[in-house]
């Protein structure tokens, strides 16, 4: 395991939900599941983070804003859809206003199905997404030898 | 004698030839010969008289006599011309004061001065070729600046007569008499040049006829007048009372006469005096003449405030000091009224938004700073002090020559349209930030002078003037750190309004520049060549109040500095991305979004003024009854009972301060120290601090070596930037951090690594400004007003050191008996309540902090990534490791082993800031600035008093 496995900053976003995901992505925060002791770190700034955790689908309003957000974070960077209306837009999928899951507005790394999503799910994905994260660190770092 | 003569005489022949010729190509030439000569004529006679001084000039009885004579025709026209201008706009006040201004001076001339016979006429010692240089080089520089300024100030009011013959006739004029106030000794000629540029400052502020300027110009000339007649009055005491009317023979005498009975005698003339040269250098409560000034064109108020005008009266003193050691009462008015001028307009200039206003307050505060140096009177407080008018002569008159050419391109003296000018003037820009760091930060003169009056009070026990000290440079760093953010904004593509500037505006500019940029790397030079011979010519003894190495290692610092600000700063090659608005970015130059709200809107942001706090409505009034009171009495005690309090040596207690190991290698080895022990503990206690935060909350907590893990990937990750300037801010923060953590473990002065420690911060809030990102200006806005929250308390630790010690060394702390915290607990309070806000700890993680994320995003650190934000995570693991060392420094003495339970001590300190941390909420910067300002106010205070007592009486 590189550095960049071991300190992954996570920004959430939310995008059109029941809110149930987001408290299940808080929960992994408290002491019960603690998630720093795996450096993770909620940072609230795309500039900082590694990891883009979005619950819930997109739709008309926000569609620019996860794509905003995905823009802004600095390379290599690992998106992972938290619970099925981020994944495929759930039981939301036919309403008007809906666009779909995520992957409508950006590339999404890791799909974390859940109605809502269990902690220890979102903490695994996580962790899945530290793997792809390594791959996409280490072809920057390719890219960036091949660029000197 | 023909260099005096042909000093004096230039300008005066060129006021006369600006008067007649009206082409302005014509005049052109003529101004930037005239100039031209003027400073080669000084630069010669500083060579020339530098070694072999003070010399005096007695000139034979009838050339003297003529001169006297020519003199008092002067002094009458000068009167006359007032008296004319109060008639004619009829000001009963001047005209009243006009009326007795010409009485005295008739009554002077024909009865007092009748048949008397000076002994000399002119004399010339070290401080008179400091002053000839600033005058000379300084002032011609801003004449040549007023040529393109004013060909611009016409086009601007083209329908108003072209008056410029006559400005420029002002301009030399006032070089002249100048000049003369420099070099003569006798002190009726002194007086008529004291006069003229009265006169002269008159007219020019006048000059625009608006009825602003014609107020602001009378208000100007009263107040001026009141300390005119102060000093006629004390020449007639004098006359009558036998003292001598050579100003140096009365300065001797006046000192050989403490513990006689002659001593009561002089008291009143050197009280007149030395109120003559407040009011000319503008304390309060005359201080507001100074600010009326404004109104005046540029130059004007350049030449105002750098070279001439105000700087006449703290010669006055400065010449004065040695009397102040033995005139208790008249030091004392000295004393307070400069220090609490420095204080109350430190204050306000918080609360101003013209930049020219800013620039007066300013002004003001240094000169009050000059005063109460003056008024101690020891030869360290002189040394400061004459530091002080050579740092603030260059450095102000760069920075109104860069505001007034701002003015004319941007079409705003008002510190809110400065944004952005590092591109749109970008030269301009660097020259305007090249003088504003040297007027607030160290490494630059301004503070190294003011570092030295710091050293000056502490040794003297000034309790009061340190106290006013502390928190008037807090204050500064406030008014200085915002516009300097302002001035440093990047947002790109915005249009270069430069290239239309004068040629005469950018040579003047540059000369301030450079003479900005000699002044701070020669300090060590100018201090041995000029300042340390006059002071043993003075007081038969003399050093430098801060050590040599010191002063050379911060010389390198400013020339580090300034390589990178016009060099390097700029050309980064990075990938450029734009900032982040929170919501959907329209355009990020101009930083519109789209919010959660719905529709385009715009983000603005101004800088904080503090209006509430600081305001004039607040200030102005108690400000100004108490100096006036303080004069009053002050005056009122010199007059009736003068013989009663004066001519016993006024200082309460004179310590010398020891340097014990301020080598520039000790230096180096500290550095090299502090570059591997600084990174490894400070991420170790880092890692530490995370766990222990994660126990307090019932969780287990990252690994002990987590911090570690994200600076490495932080390292990793993409290089990319939202300007070019960002990244250098901050390798610049972190290389101070470096070096003044160096100079602490080096065993050097304490005092270096506090203002070290300072501008670091500075560059790590400049960063944050030049990002432009609403976020990081909210948080570089509030770390502006942490610095300015802790920094009295960091000063007064200083003190106590030095109280306790004797030294400002931290090596000192390895040879004294006891440790620091038994004589300084309260100061050690004190330090631990700062202490928070430097950790930015909860309740005091305003700009930025670790928890409570959403909240303006991440503050000071929004922007910044990759690389840069590894960058501030070792400098602040550098900072941690730097001010626990300074708690530790507390618990040291000359045992060895305390250095175990000085560590212990540090640790038990940083579990209490944790604990403090998970333990608190995060309060307004209001109670921030109040309660450290309170804690500081009163644990400083009281520690230092109580010391001060101590010393002198055990």
């Amino acid at each position: 395991m590189s550095s960049v496995s071991k300190s992954p900053w996570v920004i959430h976003y939310d995008g059109s939900s029941c809110n149930g995901c987001d408290i299940e992505v808080l929960a992994a925060l408290t002491p019960l599941y603690d998630v720093e002791r795996f450096g993770i770190i909620n940072t609230g700034n795309p500039k900082h983070a590694d990891i883009f955790l979005v619950t819930g689908s997109v739709n008309e309003q926000n569609i620019g804003v996860v794509k905003e957000i995905y823009d802004q974070m600095v390379e290599p960077k690992v998106v992972v859809a938290c619970g099925i209306c981020a994944c495929s837009a759930g039981i939301f999928h036919d309403c008007y206003n809906i666009i779909g899951g995520v992957d409508k507005a950006i590339p999404v790394d890791v799909y974390v199905p859940g109605c809502a999503v269990r902690p220890e799910a979102i903490i695994d994905g996580v962790v899945q997404g530290l793997a792809i994260l390594e791959e996409k660190s280490k072809a920057l770092e390719a890219s960036k030898k091949k660029g000197e | 004698m023909e260099l005096i003569v042909s000093l004096v005489g230039v300008p005066c022949l060129a006021a006369l030839l600006m008067l007649i010729v009206r082409n302005d190509k014509a005049r052109n030439v003529l101004a930037v010969a005239s100039a031209a000569v003027i400073g080669v004529l000084s630069v010669a006679f500083a060579i020339i008289y530098l070694g072999d001084s003070p010399v005096y000039f007695a000139l034979p009885a009838s050339t003297a006599g003529m001169l006297g004579v020519v003199n008092f025709l002067i002094e009458i026209a000068v009167g006359a011309f007032i008296l004319a201008y109060a008639i004619r706009y009829k000001r009963m006040l001047a005209l009243g004061l006009a009326i007795v201004q010409l009485v005295m001076a008739v009554w002077i001339e024909v009865s007092v001065l009748a048949g008397h016979e000076f002994s000399t006429q002119m004399r010339i010692d070290q401080l008179t070729v400091i002053m000839a240089l600033i005058i000379g080089i300084v002032g011609s520089g801003i004449c040549v600046y007023a040529l393109g300024y004013m060909k611009d100030f016409q086009s601007h009011h083209a329908d108003q007569k072209d008056r410029r013959p006559w400005f420029f006739a002002l301009m030399f004029a006032f070089l002249a008499a100048m000049f003369n106030i420099v070099f003569s000794d006798n002190m009726a000629w002194i007086y008529t040049a004291w006069e003229v540029t009265t006169l002269c400052s008159f007219l020019l502020i006048g000059f625009t006829k608006t009825e602003e300027a014609i107020n602001n110009a009378f208000r100007q000339i009263v107040m001026n007048m009141l300390g005119g007649i102060a000093f006629q009055i004390a020449i007639a005491f004098a006359a009558l009372n036998g003292l001598p009317l050579v100003f140096s023979e009365f300065l001797t005498a006046g000192t050989m006469a403490a513990n006689s009975a002659s001593a009561a005698l002089f008291a009143i003339p050197v009280v007149l005096l030395a109120f003559a040269g407040m009011t000319k250098a503008a304390q309060m409560p005359f201080h507001t003449w100074l600010l009326g000034a404004m109104v005046a064109p540029t130059p004007t108020s350049a030449l105002l405030h750098s070279s001439t005008m105000v700087k006449a009266g703290v010669f006055l003193l400065i010449k004065l000091s040695p009397l102040f050691l033995v005139f208790p009462i008249a030091s004392s008015m000295v004393v307070l009224i400069g220090g609490f001028t420095f204080l109350f307009c430190s204050f306000l200039a918080i609360s101003q938004s013209n930049a020219k206003r800013v620039l007066a307050y300013s002004t003001i505060a240094n000169l009050g700073l000059i005063t109460a140096c003056a008024g101690v009177g020891t030869p360290e407080a002189v040394w400061a002090a004459i530091f002080l008018v050579i740092f603030h002569a260059v450095a102000k008159s760069l920075l109104f020559l860069c505001v007034g050419t701002a003015e004319h391109h941007i079409g705003s003296r008002n510190i809110e349209d400065m944004d952005e000018l590092f591109e749109r003037m970008p030269r301009l820009a660097r020259f305007m930030m090249l003088g504003i760091m040297c007027m607030f930060i160290a490494p630059f003169g301004m503070l190294v002078s003011k570092w030295a009056t710091l050293v000056s009070f502490a040794t003297t026990g000034q309790i009061v003037l340190l106290v006013l000290l502390a928190f008037g440079s807090a204050a500064t760093f406030m008014f200085w750190g915002k516009w300097l953010g302002k001035l440093a904004g990047i947002a790109a593509h915005r249009e270069n309004v430069e290239l239309s500037v004068n040629k005469s505006e950018w040579g003047a500019i540059v000369l301030m520049a450079v003479l900005v940029v000699l002044c701070c790397v020669g300090m060590p030079s100018l201090s041995s060549a000029f300042v340390e011979p006059y002071l043993m010519g003075v007081y038969g003894l003399a050093s430098s109040v801060i050590g040599f190495d010191n002063m050379v290692i911060m010389g390198i610092i400013v020339a580090f500095v300034v390589v990178v600000l016009f060099g390097t700063l700029g050309k980064a090659n990075k990938k450029l991305v734009p900032v982040y608005m929170a919501g959907i970015t329209v355009n990020s130059p101009k930083r519109i979004f789209r919010g959660s709200l719905g529709g385009e809107r715009e983000a603005t942001s101004r800088n904080w003024y503090l209006e509430g706090i600081f305001g004039e409505k607040r200030l102005n009034k108690p400000a100004t009854y108490f100096t006036a009171a303080v004069l009053i009495i002050c005056i009122a005690v010199s007059v009736f009972a003068g013989n009663i309090v004066s001519g016993s040596v006024s200082v309460p207690l004179y310590m010398q301060t020891v340097a014990l190991n301020e080598s520039v290698f000790s230096t180096l080895i500290g550095i090299v120290a502090f570059l591997v022990l600084g990174p490894v503990l400070g991420c170790l206690l880092a890692g530490l601090d995370r766990i222990i935060s994660a126990r307090m909350q019932g969780r287990v907590g990252p690994p002990l070596l987590q911090p570690y893990y994200d600076v490495r990937k932080l390292i990793a990750k993409d290089n990319v930037s939202v300007n070019t300037v960002e990244g250098t801010y901050i390798t610049m923060a972190l290389v101070f951090t470096l070096i003044a953590g160096g100079v602490f473990f080096g065993g050097g002065n304490f005092l270096m690594c506090v203002f070290l420690v300072t501008l670091s911060a500075l560059f790590f809030i400049l960063a944050a400004y030049s990002s432009r990102s609403p976020y990081a200006e909210i948080g570089a806005d509030r770390e502006i007003l942490q610095v300015m929250s802790y920094e009295p308390m960091i000063l007064f630790v200083a003190v106590g050191m030095v109280l306790t010690l004797g030294t400002f060394d931290v090596a000192g702390i390895l040879h004294s008996n006891a440790p620091m915290i038994v004589a300084a607990w309260p100061i050690f309070i004190g330090l631990l309540f700062v202490l928070t806000i430097k950790l930015r700890k909860s309740p005091f993680d305003l700009s930025y902090s670790h928890h409570a994320h959403q909240e303006l995003v991440k503050g000071v650190t929004t922007e910044m990534s990759g690389r840069t934000l590894a960058k501030v995570e070792i400098m602040h693991w550098c900072e941690n490791i730097l001010f626990m060392a300074w708690v530790a420094m507390f618990f040291v003495w000359s045992n060895p082993l305390s250095i175990v339970l000085a560590i212990v001590a540090a640790l038990a300190v940083y579990f209490l800031e944790i604990w403090i941390d998970n333990n608190f909420a995060r309060v307004k910067w209001q109670s921030c600035l109040k309660w450290a300002w309170i804690v500081s106010l009163v644990a400083g205070f009281a520690n230092i008093a109580g010391l001060v007592l101590y010393i002198t009486f055990m």
